[in-house]
Formats: C-alpha cells, sequence, structure tokens
C-alpha cells in the first residue's frame, strides 16, 4: 500500500500531531499517534528522527490537552476517545525516554512530568498504567529529576502512588525513591514514614514489583547505620528473613537485589549481617549468578567484590565454591562484554589481594594471556581492572619470580598505559609496574629497555599529586636491590635537580617516596654515595632540611634511612654524616631533631635513628673513636644509655650493640 | 514449549492421568538415599508390586495437581480450556484471563506471518516490553524480513533490511551476523533449499512467537514456563539417576505412564 507508506513517514505523521490548525483531530489524530508510537518503540535510530523533527513537544502538547479536556468527565463516546489518545501520547512519550538520552532531556525539556503525573489519577485504569509505565521509563533515567522527599508535598505524593492497588504506580514509586533518595536525611524522612515497612508487604508480591521493592530498599539503607539497623528490627527480623528467603528466588535478578539488599545492610549496620552462615550463603549465591546471561550476570561479579572486599575469611568461601575457576571460565568466553569483563576482572583482583593460593588459580597462561588481553580493551574500566588484577596477582613474590608475568610484551604494554589518555588507567597502570619491577633483574631490565624510566621520570613531574605518587613509587622500586650501572642510569634520567624537588614535595607522601628512594639508591653501593653528595650537597641537604621541618614521621623515618644508609659508607661519608647530626663547632647547639627522633614514640622512627649511630660507631673505622668522642661530648651517650631498657626489643638491642661498640673503642684506645 | 495449533478451538480438557508420574517424582529423593546406602556391587531389583506399594504411600493432593493443569492451561495460552477448567474444578488461575486473550492474539498474528500486527498489539498491551527486549525486537524485525521474502517482495525486503535492520546490527555483533544469514536468502533462487532455507521454516516463526509470549509473561511477572515439563525432565533425569543403582518398574512412555516390568 504505497498511498498509506507514504502517509506514515515520519515527516507527515510529525506534521499531523499536536494542536491546532494543521494538526489532525479524533480518530485521524489517534492513529498518527499510535503509527509513531509503533515506529519509535524499539528503533533508536527513528526515535532520534522523530526528536529531530520536534514530534516530542508535539505529542507532549497532545497529552496536556487530552488530560485537561473537561469532556473527560462528560461520559459517553468522547471520554473513551480521550483516554485512547492520553494512552498512546503517554506510550509514545516514554518510549523517546527509553534507551537515548536526547530523548529523556526532550521529554522533559517538554514538561511532560507533570502531565503524566495528573493522568496518574484518571478513572481509567489503562490510563494510569499508561502514566506510571511511561514515568517510570523517565525516572530510570539518571537525567531525571530528583524528587526531594524532604518537601512533605513530594514526600505525600510518594506515599499515595505507594498505597495503590495498581502494580504499575507502586513500581513507579520504587523507581522515584530508588532514583532520589541520597542524603542520610531523606533515607531518614522515608524510614519515619514508614516506607520501609510498605515495601516489606509489597516484597510478597508479583516478580516485577519485588525487583522494584528491593532495589529501593537497598537506596534507602545505603550507608546508613541507624536507617539500616531500624529496617533488620522490622517486625523481628521479618524484613530480614524476606531478605534471606529471597536470595533463594526463582528469578535471578530478584536474588540479584535481594543480594545487594543484605550486602547494604552488612555494610551499614554490621550486627545483623555478621554471622558469617549468611554471609557464605550469598558468596554461594552470588558464585551462581556469574554464570546468568545479561544485566545479571553483568552486575553479579561487582556485588561479590563488595561483599568480600577485604575480608580474608570470604576470600576462603569464595575460593571453596569455585569462584576462581567460573570467572576464569566466563572470562574464557569469546565476546565478552566490556561491563561484565569489568566485574570479573575486578572480581578477581579482590580474590588475588589476599590469599597466595586465589593468585595460584590464575596462573594458567590462558588465563594470563585473557588478562594481558584486556590491558588493550577499548573500554577505560576494563583496561582499569585488568591493571588491578595484575597488580594484585604480582603481590605474589612467587608468582613474580617464577617468571609467568616476565614476558617483554606484556612490561612494554603497562609502559605504554601509563600515557594512557585516562588519568585512572595511568595510575592503575603505574600500579601493577610498581610490583612487577620490585624484585627481578630481567623485568627491571626490560623496563629500562623499553624507555620506561623516561616515561616515569616524565611522570613524577605531572600536575597529578596521584601520578607523581604512584611513579615515585615505581622508580623507588625499581632502584631497589638493582645493579650498579641501572642504578646509575636511573639517576642520570631523574637528574639530582627532579629528585631534590620532589624530596621537597608538597605531598607528604611523596616526600616519603623520593627519600625511600634516595636511600635505596645509597644502599650496599657506596659509589653511589657520591651523587647525593654532588652539586653542593643538593640531596643531602634537602634530605637535612625535611628532618628539621619534621614534618611527618614517614619523612623523617625515611630520611633518617638515608642517613643511616650513607653513614655504611666509606670514612669520609661518616664523617659528612656525622657532621650533619653533630656539628663539629662546640658553640653550635646540635640540630634539635637528634635526640628529639632517639626520644619520638613512633618505634620505626627510633630504629632508623639507632642504625645511624650503629654506623657512625663501627669499631672497624679508624674515625669511629673520634666520633664516640663527639657524641659524648653532645649528650648523645647519655640518651642512647637510657634506651637500654626500651620497650621495643629492637631498639634495646640496637642501643645495646652502640654502646657495646663505643666501650671496645674506648678500651682499644686506653 | 510450543503449539503448533489453534488453541482456540479447544473443547477437550487434556485428560490429566498423572497420579503415578507425580508420585515417582516426589518419591524418588527418598528412594535413592536408601539405595545409595546399600551394597553398590549388585543392583537392586524392584519388584511391580513393591514399587507400587512404595508409590501408594505418597500422597499428593489434589488441589496441587489441579493447579498445575490450570498452569500449563495459562502459560500455554489456553484460555477457554482454563475458564472451563477453572469452573469445573474450582482452580482460580494465578492471572487474569482477559490477559491470556490479549497475548494469544499476538502469538496468532505472529503465527500467521502478520508480524507487524504482533508488534502493534505487543506495543497495546504493553510499551515497554519491546523497548526493554532488544533482542527480540530485532528477531521480530527479522521475520519480518523473512516474511518479505517468502512472499517474494525483494526489492521492499532489501529496503526494509537496509533501513531497519541494518541500524540494529551495527548496535550489536551477533544481530549482524543473523541479519547477514538472513540476507543471504535474497541470494538463492530456490530458497526453500538454501543453506538457510530453515529462516523460512513455520519452526522459525513459531520460535519467535514463542520468545514473544515468554516476554509478555515476564512482563505480566508470570512464568514463562509451565511447571509440567520440568516436573517431567525431572522425572526422566531422577530414573536415569536410579538406572545406576537399581532395577525397577520405569516408565518410558511419558503420554502413557505404564510402568514396564523390570529387566531382571
Amino acid at each position: 500500500m504505497p498511498a498509506s507508506a507514504a502517509n506514515n513517514r515520519p515527516e507527515d505523521l510529525t506534521a499531523r500531531l499536536g494542536v491546532g490548525a494543521g494538526a489532525a483531530q479524533g480518530e485521524a489524530l489517534l492513529k498518527a499517534l499510535r503509527e509513531v508510537k509503533n515506529q519509535i518503540i524499539g528503533n533508536k535510530t527513528k526515535k532520534l528522527l522523530y526528536l529531530h523533527l520536534g514530534a516530542v513537544p508535539k505529542i507532549v502538547s497532545v497529552l496536556a490537552a487530552a488530560a485537561a479536556s473537561p469532556s473527560s468527565d462528560s461520559g459517553g463516546i468522547s471520554r473513551g476517545g480521550d483516554a485512547a489518545v492520553i494512552v498512546q501520547a503517554a506510550a509514545a512519550i516514554g518510549s523517546f525516554a527509553c534507551g537515548v538520552e536526547d530523548g529523556v532531556r526532550a521529554v522533559l525539556d517538554a514538561g511532560a512530568v507533570p502531565h503524566l503525573t495528573s493522568i496518574l489519577s484518571h478513572d481509567d485504569e489503562k490510563v494510569v498504567d499508561a502514566g506510571a509505565r511511561s514515568l517510570k521509563m523517565i525516572f530510570q533515567s539518571e537525567l531525571a529529576p530528583k524528587y526531594d522527599v524532604l518537601q512533605e508535598k513530594n514526600l505525600n505524593f510518594i506515599l499515595s502512588l505507594l498505597d495503590s492497588d495498581n502494580e504499575n504506580v507502586t513500581e513507579l514509586a520504587a523507581s522515584i525513591i530508588a532514583h532520589s533518595c541520597e542524603t542520610n536525611e531523606q533515607q531518614k524522612a522515608l524510614c519515619d514514614a514508614g516506607v520501609l515497612l510498605r515495601f516489606v508487604s509489597l516484597l510478597g508480591g508479583s516478580s516485577n514489583q519485588k525487583d522494584g521493592c528491593l532495589e529501593s530498599i537497598a537506596a534507602v539503607i545505603k550507608n546508613n547505620p541507624e536507617v539500616s539497623s531500624r529496617f533488620s528490627c522490622t517486625g523481628n527480623g521479618k524484613a530480614l528473613n524476606a531478605l534471606a528467603n529471597l536470595i533463594q528466588d526463582r528469578y535471578p535478578h530478584t536474588r540479584l537485589l535481594a543480594c545487594k539488599c543484605l550486602i547494604a545492610v552488612g555494610h551499614a549496620s554490621p550486627c545483623y549481617v555478621e554471622e558469617l552462615q549468611i554471609k557464605t550463603k550469598l558468596v554461594l549465591v552470588l558464585v551462581e549468578l556469574l554464570e546468568e546471561p545479561g544485566r545479571v550476570g553483568n552486575e553479579a561479579p561487582f556485588s561479590l567484590k563488595t561483599l568480600i572486599a577485604d575480608d580474608e575469611e570470604l576470600h576462603k568461601q569464595a575460593l571453596s565454591v569455585n569462584a576462581i575457576e567460573k570467572l576464569c571460565s566466563i572470562l574464557q568466553m569469546s565476546s565478552v562484554q566490556a561491563r561484565r569483563l569489568q566485574g570479573i576482572l575486578l572480581a578477581l583482583a579482590e580474590l588475588c589481594s589476599k590469599l597466595e593460593k586465589c593468585r595460584c588459580q590464575l596462573m594458567s597462561p590462558q588465563v594470563l594471556n585473557l588478562i594481558v588481553d584486556a590491558l588493550k580493551h577499548d573500554c577505560m574500566d576494563v583496561r582499569v581492572a585488568a591493571c588491578d588484577c595484575i597488580r594484585n596477582i604480582t603481590r605474589s613474590l612467587k608468582n613474580l619470580s617464577a617468571g609467568c608475568l616476565s614476558s617483554e610484551a606484556f612490561i612494554v604494554r603497562l609502559v605504554q598505559l601509563s600515557h594512557d589518555p585516562s588519568t585512572s588507567v595511568q595510575i592503575a597502570a603505574l600500579g601493577a609496574l610498581c610490583n612487577i619491577v620490585i624484585n627481578c633483574a630481567t623485568r627491571k631490565s626490560v623496563l629500562i629497555k623499553c624507555g620506561g624510566v623516561s616515561q616515569l621520570v616524565q611522570l613524577s613531574k605531572s600536575m597529578d599529586s596521584a601520578l607523581r605518587s604512584k611513579s615515585v613509587l615505581a622508580l623507588r622500586n625499581l632502584m631497589f636491590l638493582a645493579d650498579i650501572t641501572d642504578k646509575e642510569f636511573i639517576l642520570k634520567e631523574l637528574t639530582l635537580c627532579t629528585l631534590a624537588s620532589l624530596i621537597y614535595d608538597s605531598e607528604c607522601s611523596i616526600q616519603e617516596q623520593a627519600l625511600a628512594l634516595t636511600s635505596d639508591l645509597v644502599d650496599g653501593c657506596s659509589q653511589s654515595v657520591k651523587h647525593v653528595l654532588a652539586e653542593d650537597s643538593i640531596i643531602l641537604d634537602a634530605v637535612m632540611r625535611q628532618l628539621q621541618n619534621a614534618s611527618s614521621i614517614g619523612v623523617c623515618i625515611q630520611g633518617m634511612f638515608v642517613l643511616s644508609n650513607i653513614a655504611a659508607g666509606s670514612e669520609s661519608d661518616k664523617d659528612t654524616v656525622m657532621n650533619y647530626l653533630v656539628p663539629p663547632q662546640t658553640d653550635s647547639c646540635i640540630p634539635s631533631f637528634t635526640i628529639k627522633f632517639l626520644q619520638s614514640k613512633d618505634i620505626l622512627l627510633r630504629v632508623a635513628s639507632l642504625w645511624c649511630f650503629v654506623n657512625l660507631t663501627d669499631p672497624a673505622s679508624v674515625g669511629s673513636s673520634r666520633r664516640v668522642a663527639r657524641l659524648q661530648d653532645a649528650g648523645i651517650v647519655l640518651q642512647l644509655k637510657s634506651m637500654l631498657n626500651d620497650p621495643c626489643l629492637d631498639c634495646k638491642l640496637r642501643a645495646r650493640m652502640i654502646l657495646e661498640q663505643c666501650m671496645e673503642l674506648e678500651t682499644a684506645q686506653a | 514449549m510450543e503449539i503448533g495449533e489453534d488453541p482456540c478451538g479447544h473443547r477437550h480438557l487434556p485428560s490429566p492421568k498423572p497420579t503415578a508420574l507425580f508420585v515417582l517424582v516426589f518419591h524418588f529423593h527418598r528412594t535413592i538415599d536408601e539405595i545409595s546406602c546399600a551394597a553398590p556391587m549388585s543392583k537392586k531389583v524392584i519388584t511391580r508390586e513393591e514399587w507400587e506399594r512404595k508409590l501408594k504411600d505418597v500422597k499428593i493432593r489434589k488441589e496441587d495437581m489441579n493447579k498445575l493443569v490450570m498452569n500449563f492451561l495459562v502459560t500455554e495460552g489456553y484460555v477457554e480450556a482454563a475458564e472451563k477448567f477453572r469452573v469445573e474444578s474450582g482452580t482460580e488461575p494465578d492471572i487474569d484471563l482477559a490477559t491470556i486473550t490479549d497475548r494469544m492474539a499476538v502469538k496468532k498474528a505472529l503465527q500467521s506471518g502478520n508480524v507487524e500486527d504482533a508488534i502493534e498489539k505487543v506495543n497495546d498491551l504493553n510499551p515497554t516490553i519491546l523497548d526493554t527486549n532488544p533482542q527480540l525486537y530485532f528477531h521480530l524485525q527479522q521475520q519480518r524480513l523473512i516474511e518479505l521474502i517468502r512472499s517474494g517482495k525483494i526489492e521492499e525486503a532489501l529496503e526494509f533490511a537496509q533501513e531497519e535492520l541494518a541500524p540494529r546490527g551495527e548496535e550489536n555483533q551477533s544481530f549482524l551476523e543473523e541479519l547477514e544469514r538472513t540476507v543471504a536468502l535474497l541470494a538463492f533462487e530456490d530458497v526453500k533449499n538454501c543453506p538457510y532455507g530453515e529462516l523460512l521454516d513455520v519452526s522459525q516463526r513459531l520460535k519467535t512467537a514463542s520468545e514473544l509470549n515468554a516476554a509478555i509473561l515476564t512482563s505480566q511477572s508470570h512464568e514463562k514456563d509451565p511447571k509440567l515439563p520440568s516436573l517431567l525432565k525431572m522425572l526422566i533425569w531422577a530414573q536415569n539417576q536410579l538406572d545406576e543403582k537399581a532395577a525397577y518398574p520405569r516408565i518410558n512412555n511419558l503420554t502413557t505412564a505404564a510402568l514396564e516390568d523390570p529387566a531382571v
């Protein structure tokens, strides 16, 4: 039928919509609306086309006119006609708001929400259904306006929806709450109004209603201990029991949502979900849900990760129900969706964060290759997740030295990712590199050969402090136990000037890493000390300046380790450190920090300071007796004697060791 | 489950004689446990008398069976039969029977090749079904294309594939593959015997109709599959389990549910 096909062209149809001159009336209008609706449902291309043609405001004006029409009260045929127009218009508006962001925007801009809301009180149940469905579509979008439930009017509106017998209306109320409830006050207001009670009673309803209620319950109790414990006490634990039953519901989506609710209760008020039995069940259910297709399978790994986060016991539980095997088998399926892949990798990363047993299960070449492949994924979130996963796998020294992850291409790939356009990918990639280079000469040399050092140096000058921090940490790990040529190379790329400015960085954590990098440079390698003293002792001056400022304990500890590593060097190195700690001129008082550090409450700072003096009083060194005399004069020996009863065994032993060395030197002289 | 015939003409209820069958399913669990304690070497033989005695001990409530039958009628869309069964047995369906009529009208339109009509009907029933179910929407559009090819409207088919289906293929790789298979039909003179000829088969219509039926049921918060077939599956599974441990009167013919004497 070419004639009618021509009439159904989007341009012609749009022209017939609307109110007033030129627009179709009555049956013709109804037909046009229905045709547009049928063309756009499920069809993104058509939606965009009609949006472009300006159909949305026209349809909203038709809805507004029909909803306001007085004939809707007069009964008879015209009333039915109006209802039919409203139903078609509402359905079309709902469809525009589904799946296309521009569509939601157009619907909101055309002012559809108040009109759709007004038809919720229509006599005709079909009109109410259409309005509620359409609004539900709108409120599933992030762009929809939030109802501030702290305003009485809004709260009453939502409560009236919740009281409806119409399932579409109660589901709408649940969607609005899930979408709008954000602050603790809002959560409390909803709870005070009895919303949670109502939801619990609705949990007995149809599966769609159940799902809506579960989503809203999670939104109302999330991170709110007070509301969460009130929920848990509802009806003597009836609410919690209902959730516990629903994690075994017939429908996977319902099971997932019930798990999410229980996880939210567990996080907000741990005492109610503390029994391991419930958590074990949750682990079991979520691990089963991993294999579900679609949305459920996509979201399940995220929930699993949240549930077991930082809990070694639950990691073990997950391991015992073959979580890793299942995650890996999904990883090995062809064409896994980005969201799912991200979740799987994050769940694997979590499982590998603590237990060596978990990491070992991932050591098959196929699985590792897939994780490494994910580093190249188009989606940024997947790349981040893959980096996190590798970082946690390589926490294991055994895996590191087993060389499974030493392939050159893979380190090169991580170095490339440290230039990624996304900062979160850069940070995650640096995190993985930090672990990978820590203790393996071959990997260090791969990194150095592929230009990784200059890349890290460049990032250490970044404006973003997180990037600076991670790149300095990576350089530090690279420096750790490196051979002298590598050390020289790293320092040449880094330059003394950059190192000094990192020691002076505005962030304490970065100062700390830069100092640690310096002490790793000097460690066990007296040849490197010359660098610390080069260019007018630019580095050592920086170290001393930070020790005097004593901005954070961590900085002081690392600074003292630098000094003690230098003091382990030659005679003149020892004297240099000595001159900094106890200046030779008798009139200038010793730097205030020396004694203060020895008296610090922090064990590690005391240990680091004591090690300095252990090295300065080494009996094998000719200048030691001279230095001991100066320590005596400066009152440091007295302080050391008071440390013979230090509560920390390590400190006690170091103090005794120093004093014994002093005695040995004195007797040798006598 | 697919129903090939038009269900509206039914006057007779499917005669439910499933007692023995249900008893078996409910009974098996215990029997397997009992037997697994026995010596695993030789198979235990259970005589027909013994078996029937055991079955007699298991009680099944009449209402439960009626509900199963009602569930089957409702899910499969036998609305008149369901209505009659409601009156005769007093079993209330868990869904408004009027919605079955609508659902069946959609299914019927699709089964008779009128895909557009089916789409309009399902959109009237609930406009969110096809909007939230891209795979189903694609399969319906694919079915439209198949119907165009079947009726020899080649130019229209090409235009439709290009305008309506190609954009869906861009959104989803697996849709693209299916689309390519369907469009390939156009390349053959004798489409019925070409490699993808099965797309033109009635079974393809039924497949799409069944997918649509399931989606409508889900939107009505109703289970998409009747429970009866899963009980039968469970029966077969349980018999297979038991076969390893015992010789017993087996049900081989599900439609007669006759107990066959154990082979000793």
